[in-house]
């Protein structure tokens, strides 16, 4: 008798162990939402990209989106979606040529949303732009009110879709800032990732309201501006260096 | 405490066999030998509720993650894929929309069209299948797999 109350006594601690301990180790790791649980506006994601560290030819973070979304080319440049894309600038006057990332810049007043016919475009409270398929009927008004071309349409059947990442003809897309990475407890996306892992450092991905998160301390230690700030649309994609 | 144990876990076994009981009417219900749901008892839901209203579920689910970012698994379409999907004797998944599959076969007889599957995938995790599967996982395959092959 006495054998088997030390027994389920132990047993007793062993289960207490493997239900507590978990449940203190993830109430260290910041905060993550539980998956039951909606998005709150506690959160919002940005990103900072030190243009100066942006490699000319390197293009880690477009292949680790394409890889991440699963985006499979069809040879057509004009029509293939991008989600991020390499473009290169050159400074008139002092002929300084810059490449940089371009992506949805996920900004707090998306001309996107607001052409939107169905509300297909739309801003989920943690300030994350995209498009809700199941409501988007390809009408592309999106596609030119967004100042920065960040947006792409689906022009052919696809079939080698990932999981993570549906995606069809007939809609439009553009970066989500790996909404079901950041959905998951992630606090990073596909491009950091692979910007960090290339050695350049450029992109730094993380919420903008945590004064202590990486992204936040990129932006306080340069002196980041958005692109064309003249139109007022309070992106959260920042470019330092440009 | 020991009557406490004893009773909680009278309970759960009165739980456990009461949960599938209303699961199979005589019918089968799936393929058998070929999916991981062959190997279990029950849907996420009783299955004549699952039978009248799994797309109720799909659909809110649907809106759910979307614009709220709910994750949860139960009514996921990406988990009823991971479940339902059947597998051919090398261990690949049969794409579930595809002739004579759990999605596809039933809503053939009951001449229900759907079109999700041009944009979800309709195998697990493809088609980076063996990257990003976790291990327990892919035995479990293995094992329907071997299964199959068997028979
Ligand atoms: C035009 C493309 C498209 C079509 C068609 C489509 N979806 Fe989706 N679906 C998406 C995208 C994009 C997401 C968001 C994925 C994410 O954020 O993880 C999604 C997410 C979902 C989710 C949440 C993720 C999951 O796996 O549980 C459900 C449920 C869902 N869709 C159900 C459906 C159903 C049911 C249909 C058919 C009636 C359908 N969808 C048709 C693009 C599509
Ligand atoms: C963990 C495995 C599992 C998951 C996940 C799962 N199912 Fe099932 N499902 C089953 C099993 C097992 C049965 C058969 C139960 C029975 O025999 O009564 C079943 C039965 C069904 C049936 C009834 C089939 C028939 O012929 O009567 C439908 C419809 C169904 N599931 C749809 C879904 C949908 C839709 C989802 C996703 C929301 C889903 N299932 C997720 C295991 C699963
Ligand atoms: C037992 C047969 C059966 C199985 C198995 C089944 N379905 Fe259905 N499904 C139906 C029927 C019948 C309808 C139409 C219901 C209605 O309109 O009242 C339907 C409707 C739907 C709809 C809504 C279509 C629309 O346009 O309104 C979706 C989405 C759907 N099914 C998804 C699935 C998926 C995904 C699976 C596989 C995991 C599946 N179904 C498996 C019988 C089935």
């Amino acid at each position: 008798m006495n054998n088997r109350r030390h027994f389920l006594v132990k047993s007793a601690s062993a289960l207490t162990m493997t239900f507590i301990v978990p449940s203190l180790l993830s109430s260290n790791a910041q905060a993550k939402k539980p998956l039951d649980q909606k998005v709150t506006d506690k959160k919002s994601w940005g990103m900072h990209i030190d243009v100066d560290k942006c490699a000319d030819g390197c293009t880690a973070c477009v292949d680790a989106c394409n890889e991440e979304n699963g985006l499979t080319g069809f040879g057509r440049p004009e029509t293939d979606s991008q989600w991020i894309r390499k473009i290169k600038i050159k400074d008139k006057t002092t002929e300084k040529i810059t490449t940089m990332p371009m992506l949805c810049q996920h900004c707090e007043n998306p001309p996107c949303c607001d052409v939107c016919p169905t509300g297909a475009s739309f801003k989920r409270v943690d300030g994350i732009v995209m498009v809700n398929q199941h409501t988007c009927i390809g009408c592309r008004y999106c596609m030119m009110a967004c100042p920065f071309k960040a947006r792409s349409f689906v022009h052919e059947t696809l079939t080698t879709q990932n999981t993570n990442a549906p995606r069809g003809k007939g809609c439009v897309e553009s970066c989500n800032l790996c909404v079901n990475k950041i959905d998951h407890g992630s606090d990073t996306t596909a491009c950091e990732d692979a910007c960090i892992k290339s050695g350049h450092n450029a992109i730094t991905f993380g919420d903008l309201k945590d004064s202590n998160s990486k992204v936040r301390l990129a932006i306080d230690s340069n002196s980041p501006r958005r692109l064309r700030d003249d139109l007022n649309l309070k992106q959260k994609v920042f470019y330092s260096n440009i | 405490m020991l009557r406490l144990l004893i009773i909680s876990s009278l309970i759960f076994v009165c739980m456990a066999y009461l949960q599938p009981s209303h699961a199979h009417d005589g019918n089968p219900h799936i393929s058998p030998g070929k999916s991981k749901a062959d190997s279990q008892e029950a849907c996420v839901e009783p299955t004549d509720i699952m039978r009248k209203e799994h797309y109720l579920f799909l659909l809110h689910q649907r809106d759910e993650t979307v614009i709220n970012g709910i994750r949860t698994k139960n009514h996921s379409l990406a988990n009823c894929i991971d479940c339902h999907v059947s597998y051919d004797e090398k261990g690949k998944a049969i794409p579930i929309n595809a002739e004579g599959q759990f999605c596809q076969d039933c809503h053939v007889k009951t001449a229900t069209n759907i079109t999700c599957f041009s944009c979800h995938a309709a195998e697990p995790r493809y088609p980076n299948h063996e990257k990003t599967i976790s291990k327990d996982e892919l035995k479990e395959i293995s094992k329907i797999a071997k299964r199959i092959k068997d028979e």
